[in-house]
């Protein structure tokens, strides 16, 4: 356009110098003017166009500012909302909730407490998880908050049967009042003292009832018999009774109406919990001690498992304080396993208890196993006995005892007879472990002046040890009541002549004997399997019974003392003819062989002031 | 230990005997049992197991020394005494009332009550012998019970008594002797003392004789010293036997000899001396072996264990039988709960 414009004027100029040219000249100019004018036309043309050009672009900036404006706009909107969304995360970052001060519980312990609610684990945010959990910590409350409710409701009701019944009560005393009265004389004719009162703690009525009727019966087997050395309390807190006792009925009262829909809901309890849960014993129990005060004292524990319906009981023994290592401990499981024939407490002697233990998903063994963890003990039938609580024993046979002051009587005699004869074993097997007796003086020595054996060790062995001795004796297999064995080997030693005695203590001695095994060293071995002399030697040790014993002889010894003689029995009559005699006859014997089995003269008789070694 | 299982373990079974219609074995012993055992139980193949004993107490006081059966009484030799028990063959059962009783008279200077050790039974003339814990032989009629003649010489008790139908009584006794008397003469017509002769005597174990065994012409005897044989006219030993252990017992089975003792095998030997069977046992000792040839042939060793070893054919063992624990209406009878009572323990003050 410029350059159009710029031409033009050139043209123009040029046109016009023409003309001035001319006019100096003083030529003509007309021609040259009215071209000069043409030209102004096409200058017009040409400032028209520029004009319009002028506006266009104009009009064309004017659009291009409104874009501008726009997007200026925009990005102030932008600008704005950063700003807003910044304050909103302070805001956020700021923000706490309520819930940080609710103790939640994990995941599995609410699908544990509330199965209703469905359990989808996969690829939940931890936000998720944790609303899921305030969810259910919600309902949890909904439902404690129930359950509280119908708490307060039954409180209510019982404390206005409470109040009833105390009527009721209060309106019997006068009545009583006068009987009392009445009866008085009769009272006194027949010597009863009205004064002994019956004062049980607080405690004793919390007891479920089985055990508070054993607890009763011992209270006045204890008053009556003042020959059984005994005393029995009630361990535990009221309250926690109490508590308890609570909480079997809300869980009555809230598990019931639901019960239908459990039934629906398939249970899947981790099985370490609900054993415990549903294994917890009674909160009180009865701790019963046998023995005297400062002597050794047994303890027996006696619990009572509601879900297995039957009570347990655990041993335990209190030396007195001067006669301190007892030893060997053991006894007392074996006493209380071997109390009674056949009665190991290896199963829950419930009748049916195993259909019921099946609806909360637990064996009978499971059980017996748990107790046995938890030192709890075993619930023997004889026990259950004592608690008046029907049984059903290993061979099925159907046991419900009703004598219970007799029975109780009995089995704690038999308790008390058993610990004693067990305390003495094991005193006898210090003794001779630790050889703090005098052989030559104890009362078992049947013949003193001719003792010339020598008991140098006394040592506990293995059961394997033991049973490397080859026997008939171990071949003769009794029926397996569940017999364990202690065992132990005892060297004698007379001369260059030795003997071992392998012993063997069953676990339900006294009902058995304990049992030897002897081996002669002396000129080869010889043992109950080569020689017929050692094996009659070994029946007449075995064979001693306790009603042989004359009283307070003491079994382990008069069997020592059996052995010990025939020893030195044997080492006498054996022998060469030509060589010299290693042992000369020193025991006062007729005969030293008889019949033909050559017996030897081991039993010892003694009548009056004639005494003598017999076949 | 029980006393059920205590039987189990020490029964010692010093006697056997076998019934005149070779029908039935008895076996008794020291603990005053007396096992009764029906000898076709054993021929009723292996299948099925063989019936169980039949048991007939005598009293815990009487140990059964020797049994021998005459017509139908089993005939007990116990401590002081023989006894008949009648046996009812039909009813098989043994009578619990003694038929009769022929006591052991008391020597003058005797402490003791002699056993009656070992019997021999004169069938012909319905005699028997019955060798004594005083060292002394009894020659007992059958007839009216009376004691006929006693033999005395053994300075010590006898083990064994046999005889033969010539009249003559052979015996081996603890003092070491082995006589032989005649019915017809007073006194003993000949004496052994085995243990004099050095290839016999083992000096460890004594110079006892355990057993005595005849036939027509050889005397068996053994004991302390190895077990051995003798020619009876002329009363020379001809060949011993290489028993490894005591003997007490020994005796002609058809042409061969059974020795059995405190060894764990019963040996066989030809009169030459060879050994032909060695037939292993579970008794510590052994103590008497019983056999018949027909209608069931069949030997049955005992001893000192709980069982009795049966062979059929003499030389192979074929059967153990059990005694205790194998007997009818055993399992019937409770456990008694015979318990120690102990005064109860006083502590010392320390």
């Amino acid at each position: 356009m410029e350059i159009i414009l710029n031409t033009q004027f050139e043209q123009l100029q040029k046109a016009i110098e023409g003309i001035m040219e001319a006019k100096s000249k003083g030529q003509s100019s007309d021609e040259a003017r009215t071209a000069a004018t043409l030209m102004f036309v096409a200058l017009k043309h040409a400032n028209r166009e520029v004009k319009h050009k002028i506006k266009a672009g104009r009009d064309k900036l004017h659009l291009e500012k409104c874009k501008v404006d726009l997007s200026r706009l925009q990005l102030q909107n932008l600008l704005y909302e950063v700003s807003h969304l910044k304050k909103e995360i302070v805001r956020c970052q700021k923000f706490k909730s309520r819930d940080t001060n609710l103790e939640l519980l994990s995941e599995a312990e609410y699908a544990g407490k509330l199965p209703s609610i469905p359990n989808e684990k996969e690829d939940l945010s931890s936000h998720k998880q944790h609303l899921h959990r305030l969810d259910c910590e919600l309902r949890l409350r909904k439902d404690l908050d129930k359950q509280y409710s119908a708490l307060l409701t039954s409180k209510q009701e019982l404390l206005q049967d409470n109040l009833s019944h105390a009527q009721r009560y209060i309106s019997f005393a006068p009545a009583l009042r006068t009987l009392l009265g009445a009866t008085k004389p009769l009272h006194d004719a027949l010597q009863l003292s009205l004064d002994v009162e019956w004062k049980l703690s607080a405690v004793v009525k919390y007891l479920p009832k089985p055990l508070y009727i054993l607890f009763i019966n011992l209270q006045s087997l204890q008053r009556a018999c003042d020959d059984l050395s005994f005393t029995a309390e009630v361990v535990g807190y009221e309250s926690e009774a109490q508590m308890q006792e609570l909480l079997k009925e809300k869980q009555y009262t809230t598990l019931h109406p639901k019960q239908n829909e459990k039934e629906t809901a398939p249970r899947e309890k981790p099985l370490e919990n609900s054993l415990e849960d549903a294994l917890a014993p009674h909160p009180l129990h009865i701790r019963m001690t046998i023995g005297a005060v400062g002597s050794n004292q047994l303890i027996l524990q006696i619990r009572y498992f509601e879900l297995i319906k039957c009570a347990t009981v655990w041993g335990q023994l209190i030396p007195s304080s001067n006669a301190n290592s007892l030893g060997d401990t053991h006894f007392l499981h074996y006493l209380l396993r071997h109390l009674y024939t056949n009665d190991l407490g290896n199963e829950i002697p419930i009748p049916g208890i195993e259909y019921e233990l099946r609806n909360s998903d637990l064996t009978a063994d499971e059980c017996i196993r748990y107790l046995k963890a938890k030192d709890f003990g075993k619930p023997f039938c004889w026990l259950q006995s004592m608690c008046s609580i029907p049984t059903v024993n290993s061979s099925l046979l159907y046991n419900h005892e009703l004598n219970l002051n007799k029975n109780t009587r009995e089995i704690i005699v038999r308790i008390a007879r058993r610990w004693n004869s067990w305390l003495r074993l094991s005193q006898q097997i210090r003794g001779l472990t630790y050889k703090d007796i005098d052989l030559y003086t104890l009362k078992e020595n049947i013949y003193p002046a001719g003792l010339s054996c020598s008991l140098v060790q006394w040592t506990a062995i293995t059961h394997e040890e033991f049973h490397s001795q080859f026997s008939d004796v171990l071949n003769v297999s009794s029926e397996d009541k569940g017999i364990t064995y202690n065992s132990y080997r005892a060297v004698i030693v007379r001369g260059s002549a030795k003997m071992e005695c392998f012993i063997r203590i069953p676990s339900n001695y006294p009902l058995e004997m304990p049992l030897w095994i002897l081996n002669v060293h002396w000129n080869g071995c010889h043992t109950s399997q080569n020689n017929s002399a050692i094996k009659m030697m070994e029946f007449w040790t075995n064979s001693l019974q306790p009603k042989q014993l004359e009283a307070g002889e003491r079994l382990l010894y008069a069997q020592l003392f059996r052995t010990i003689y025939s020893f030195d029995i044997f080492l006498e009559t054996e022998g060469s003819i030509q060589s010299t005699v290693e042992y000369n006859k020193e025991k006062p014997y007729i005969s030293a062989f008889a019949k033909r089995s050559r017996s030897r003269p081991y039993k010892y008789i003694k009548k009056g002031s004639v005494y003598a070694f017999k076949q | 230990m029980k006393e059920k299982d205590l039987k189990r373990a020490y029964n010692n079974v010093l006697a056997q005997a076998i019934s005149t219609s070779k029908q039935y074995l008895f076996a008794g012993n020291l603990f005053g049992d007396i096992f009764v055992l029906r000898i076709n139980e054993l021929e009723k193949g292996s299948e099925e197991p063989p019936g169980k004993l039949k048991i007939f107490p005598q009293g815990s006081g009487v140990d059964i020394n020797y049994l021998a059966f005459h017509r139908d009484f089993l005939i007990v030799g116990a401590v002081g005494l023989i006894y008949g028990l009648a046996w009812n063959e039909e009813e098989e059962s043994l009578a619990t009332k003694r038929s009769w009783e022929v006591k052991i008279p008391m020597q003058v200077d005797a402490v003791e009550v002699p056993d009656v050790n070992s019997m021999w039974l004169n069938k012909v003339d319905n005699t028997l012998f019955a060798g004594c814990g005083d060292g002394v032989i009894y020659q007992v009629s059958l007839e009216d019970g009376r004691i006929q003649r006693e033999y005395r010489g053994h300075t010590d008790y006898v083990h064994s008594v046999v005889g033969n139908a010539n009249g003559q009584i052979f015996s081996g006794a603890e003092d070491g002797t082995v006589r032989v008397w005649s019915t017809k003469q007073q006194e003993q017509t000949a004496l052994l003392e085995p243990h004099k002769n050095p290839n016999l005597l083992r000096p460890d174990w004594g110079k006892w004789i355990g057993a005595v065994a005849v036939n027509d012409d050889w005397l068996l005897c053994g004991g302390g010293p190895k077990a051995s044989i003798y020619h009876l006219r002329s009363l020379e030993c001809t060949r011993v036997f290489d028993f490894p252990g005591r003997v007490h017992l020994c005796d002609f089975v058809d042409d061969c000899v059974l020795i059995g003792g405190e060894h764990n095998h019963v040996q066989s030997y030809t009169l030459n001396g060879v050994l032909q069977a060695n037939i292993p046992v579970e008794h510590t000792a052994c103590y008497s072996a019983v056999w018949q040839t027909s209608p069931i042939k069949l030997m049955s060793i005992a001893g000192f264990s709980n069982k009795l070893h049966i062979l059929k054919d003499f030389r192979f063992l074929d059967s153990k039988i059990d005694l205790y624990g194998n007997v009818q209406g055993e399992d019937e009878n409770q456990d008694d709960d015979d318990e120690l009572i102990e005064e109860p323990l006083i502590v010392e003050a320390a």
